[in-house]
């Protein structure tokens, strides 16, 4: 198990990219594993099985809503969809995260003088 | 990849099923996709099946941890929704509430009526008999009254000693001897009541003082220093709430005595307001005598005792004394009375009449209120039906309608407590001043918490009925009769039903209002056995410091005040008494006649009035037979004595009472001094038109012993006529008079016998005044009950009342089909309430005078004036229904 401040941060990185992928559009959580999957090009090795609880954290604070449907295949799926709560904090979490690459990486290009 | 979409199922109930399914299903479906991804990549299904488990990580786990945060999750949710809901039904409520805005204020002044009066008489109720009284354990204490012939009375300082030091069952007894008090604090001297008390008085009750400190039992002896603790409302009246009153020295009764204490304002024992407190430092042969009854003696039980267990005690003691002092306890008994019985007494009774009166009222409102609920259920027919046809549920409907009722009840019960507020204030100041503890009425917490209960319970509870009745209503045939309602529909039954209700309520407040104000006219009517008119009396109290010994000082300085007030302007005629009727003052004697063993078993307890001579005629006491006390009835001469008509035949039935001679008031039981009866005057009502007449005797001023001017108090009462009618105008004539004789002489209690015989019946005219107010608004509440549903039947009926018109029907068969219907209920209550009349009444029996409770007279004279009340609350709407156009009705 990496340390809590490690686990926090991928936490808050795993809402960050749950509510991204919300944003285009209500999805089942198997889409929104396999869209993480996809997109981070497999760089993101994150246990499917955390996904879930992630999800029912989210919708308890409101910042998703969950809704039964049906799944391309015909079959009940749970839909997850952005509130504008959630999208609000997808606005901080992504500044947040700029601002923290943009710190990180002057350090890191920074030459000694 | 593919947008992941699909129909979505707003608000279907399967979002309301078990969060754990939902976890389980969710989950499952997760490793099936996945599952199904890797076989159409080419494993097979059971490999594929074990690679999608291994990927998800801990199923177990991630399931828990899911149905944890849903569960609570679905639980915040609920209470969201509920709330939403709520607030949605309020608010929804409200603006019905305003739309009709004549309904909402006759439903709101009706409940607020209701409420502001229930509650302003239970805040009485509780103030006087509900609200424990401010000592320690107050249950603990109990009176003890001397009964004789089954009559409680005063105690005697030696039989108070005595049971104090027999009795097992008291952890400590006072005495309390009420006695009148000069004070010199200014150039005025200033009279105030005060109390002779025992030093256990304070241990006994366990309150401390507020300063200072209480008197020890070294100091409750003969021959000591004075000391006195004041009450705090002597304190600041007269002292200025200054704490360094504490070892001053004040002048009491014209002798020196030292300031120990100050009790808090919550300590009156027997709430009696005396001023001040003193020991009583009884004298070894004080505590000896078991004659002369004017001990008020109260006793804290031991823990764990009862009241029975302690009567027990001190009725086997008071046997015991009956035998060892047979001359003064054969005829004793001893009564053990639970302070809040003693104190509250009749109260409770009374209160409980008025409670439950208002309680009548309140219920008439309600009534009232759910008459115009079921009549607005009726109208908002077509909005429920249509609600319920849009999907609405039944049980969301009743709520809604429960909301509004419950909106209702908020906004009345908080118009019905400012109504109460103001209430308690009238109720206060117009209540006789001698109701213990009502001035001390308040609207607290208990009290408002009564009044939103009874105000939600009511309009919830009548709410209920119409919501129940509307929510049944067959939608269908609703909006197919455009609203309209069938003339025979069980709400009628119900509407009639409540219209009987509130009549019959009505009618029993009414009667017993009528048999109040029956009552009233008769004590009104009634003799007091004296003429009134313009007669003036005061007190006049001599300083026991200054006349102790000189008996002769005593009654010359009354002679002189006498012949003083006889001269002072507007003194027609002038007499003094040791008593006047409804004053203070005066004793009472047991008066055994000639010719019977001198034993208290044979005598007659007769009320005392020493007298000047020409008081009966100055009273115009009508003197049955015999003469009036007369100049010439001297010290030395013949004994005499007046006795009224009542002690006469008690004493010799039958026979001619003059010359007959008695024996009473000085020397020993064995040497009585007689008395020979000169005259016998009519009864006169000394306590009052409400009270029965008792036994009285009148001795002259001028002959009775030295002993008797203690008994009084040296104090006696001028009373005086004045020639113009009016007792007030002689006020200053009299102090003025008395003043020539000596300044340090307070002339008190100066008021008019017209004054005295209102204040005498003060109770029974505010008790009056209550029911009598409750009552008309009951009838008014009635009567618009009894308009509002035939006014509403004839709104419902206007299409069938025009078919009636346009088919030839007159105007007068309208009304006369209308009032037909209109009266059914209204007789059918009169019926029932004329039972229960007969019946509640009977709590008045001792209320009443002149008059049986069930009287037919005013029973009766109640259902006349009922029924044409109700005739003309159906009459109005029914002769407007008369002016309906055949045409617009049959049209709408």
């Amino acid at each position: 198990m990496p340390p809590t401040e490690t686990k926090d941060r991928l936490h808050g990185t795993l809402d960050a990219l749950v509510l991204k992928t919300l944003s285009w559009g209500p999805r089942h959580g198997y889409a929104i594993a396999r869209w993480l999957e996809e997109t981070s090009q497999k760089a993101l090795q994150i246990e499917e099985g955390s996904l879930y609880p992630a999800l029912y954290r989210m919708e308890r604070k409101g910042w998703i809503e969950a809704e039964w449907g049906t799944s391309e295949l015909g079959r009940k799926a749970r839909f997850y969809k952005l509130t504008a709560r959630g999208r609000r904090q997808l606005r901080t979490e992504a500044s947040e995260w700029t601002e923290f690459a943009r710190v990180v990486s002057s350090v890191l290009s920074s030459s000694q003088g | 990849m593919a947008r992941l979409g699909g129909k979505h199922e707003l608000g279907s109930p399967l979002w309301r099923a078990n969060v754990g399914d939902e976890v389980d299903a969710e989950l499952a479906f997760h490793v099936e996709m996945r599952t199904r991804e890797l076989i159409a990549r080419g494993m097979d299904p059971p490999a594929a099946r074990a690679a999608a488990v291994a990927r998800f990580g801990d199923l177990a786990a991630v399931n828990a941890e899911c149905r944890d945060i849903g569960t609570s999750t679905e639980r915040e949710m609920r209470r969201t929704e509920y709330f939403a809901e709520l607030a949605h039904d309020a608010r929804f409520a409200v603006r019905q509430l305003v739309k009709t805005p004549l309904f909402t204020a006759v439903a709101v002044a009706t409940l607020a009526l209701g409420v502001g009066a229930t509650t302003a008489i239970f805040s009485a109720v509780n103030a006087v008999v509900l609200r424990p009284f401010p000592f320690a354990r107050p249950d603990e204490l109990t009176f003890l009254f001397s009964s004789w012939h089954g009559a409680d009375g005063g105690v005697s300082v030696g039989d108070f000693a005595d049971w104090r030091k027999r009795s097992t069952s008291f952890a400590n007894m006072a005495a309390i001897q009420f006695v009148g008090m000069t004070l010199s604090t200014g150039d005025s001297p200033e009279r105030v009541s005060g109390a002779k008390v025992t030093a256990s008085l304070f241990p006994t009750y366990g309150v401390a003082p507020e300063l200072g400190r209480v008197f020890t039992e070294a100091e409750d002896q003969p021959g000591q220093a004075a000391v006195v603790v004041l009450g705090d409302a002597l304190w600041r009246r007269s002292y200025a709430a200054d704490s360094g009153v504490i070892g001053r020295t004040i002048t009491v009764n014209g002798g020196p005595a030292t300031v120990v204490g100050v009790m808090p304002a919550t300590f009156d024992p027997t709430d009696s307001h005396e001023a001040l407190w003193m020991p009583a430092a009884y004298t070894p042969e004080r505590l000896a005598f078991h004659d002369e009854h004017y001990l008020t003696v109260v006793g804290r039980l031991k823990r764990g005792m009862t009241v029975a267990g302690a009567q027990n005690e001190m009725t086997a003691i008071s046997r015991r004394m009956s035998d060892e002092y047979p001359a003064t306890n054969s005829a004793n008994s001893s009564h053990v009375v639970p302070l809040g019985g003693a104190v509250i007494g009749t109260y409770r009774a009374r209160l409980f009449v008025l409670l439950g009166a208002v309680g009548c009222v309140l219920l008439i409102a309600c009534v009232n209120v759910a008459n115009l609920l079921l009549a607005r259920g009726a109208t908002r027919s077509t909005e429920l039906a249509i609600r319920a046809a849009v999907g609405a549920g039944r049980s969301r409907i009743v709520r809604q309608l429960l909301t509004e009722g419950l909106v209702l009840a908020l906004v009345s019960s908080v118009v019905g407590v400012a109504l109460a507020w103001v209430g308690v204030r009238v109720l206060v100041a117009a209540a006789p001043a001698n109701i213990p503890r009502l001035a001390s009425t308040r609207i607290d917490a208990w009290v408002l918490l009564f009044a939103l209960g009874i105000s939600v319970l009511s309009s919830v509870l009548f709410g209920l009925v119409p919501a129940f009745k509307t929510a049944r209503w067959n939608l269908e045939s609703t909006l197919r009769a455009g609203g309209r309602q069938s003339t025979a529909t069980p709400r009628d039954r119900v509407r009639s039903a409540l219209v009987a209700a509130e009549v019959a309520i009505a009618l029993t407040l009414l009667v017993a209002a009528g048999l109040l104000i029956r009552s009233a006219i008769y004590l009104n009517h009634l003799s007091p056995g004296f003429d009134p008119e313009g007669l003036l009396s005061a007190r006049v109290a001599l300083r026991p410091a200054e006349y102790k010994a000189q008996t002769e000082e005593a009654e010359q300085t009354f002679t002189r005040i006498l012949e003083a007030v006889r001269a002072a302007p507007g003194v027609q005629t002038v007499a003094l008494t040791s008593q006047a009727p409804m004053g203070p003052g005066g004793g009472s004697n047991g008066i055994v006649p000639e010719g019977k063993t001198p034993d208290i078993k044979n005598a007659v307890d007769s009320r005392l009035r020493v007298v000047t001579p020409g008081y009966l005629s100055m009273m115009r006491i009508a003197i049955v037979s015999g003469r009036d006390i007369e100049p010439s009835d001297i010290r030395g001469g013949l004994r005499v004595a007046v006795v009224s008509a009542a002690l006469a035949k008690a004493l010799w039935p039958g026979q001619d009472a003059i010359g007959k001679r008695f024996a009473c008031c000085e020397g020993k039981p064995d040497d009585p001094r007689w008395k020979t009866v000169v005259g016998v005057a009519a009864d006169v009502r000394s306590g009052g038109p409400t009270q029965e007449v008792r036994p009285e005797f009148y001795l002259p001023m001028t002959q009775i012993p030295a002993e008797a001017w203690s008994w009084v108090g040296r104090t006696m009462t001028v009373v005086a006529r004045s020639g113009n009618g009016n007792g007030a105008s002689l006020t200053p004539g009299i102090r003025a008079a008395v003043k020539t004789i000596d300044p340090s002489i307070p002339v008190y209690s100066v008021f008019t016998m017209d004054q005295s015989i209102a204040r005498s019946m003060a109770e029974q005219r505010f008790h009056l005044m209550l029911l009598v107010t409750l009552s008309a608004v009951a009838l008014l509440l009635a009567a618009a009950g009894i308009y509002s549903v035939i006014s509403f039947v004839v709104a419902l009926r206007t299409h069938e009342i025009g078919v009636r018109l346009a088919l030839g029907a007159s105007g007068r068969d309208v009304v006369r089909l209308l009032t037909r219907q209109g009266m059914r209920p209204v007789i059918l209550g009169a019926a029932v309430g004329a039972v229960l009349s007969v019946w509640a009444t009977r709590l008045l029996r001792g209320s009443v005078y002149g008059v049986q409770t069930s009287d037919p007279a005013t029973i009766g004279a109640v259902i006349a004036v009922l029924l044409g009340v109700a005739a003309l609350a159906i009459l109005l709407p029914a002769r407007r229904a008369t002016r309906v156009d055949p045409t617009t009705a049959l049209h709408g």
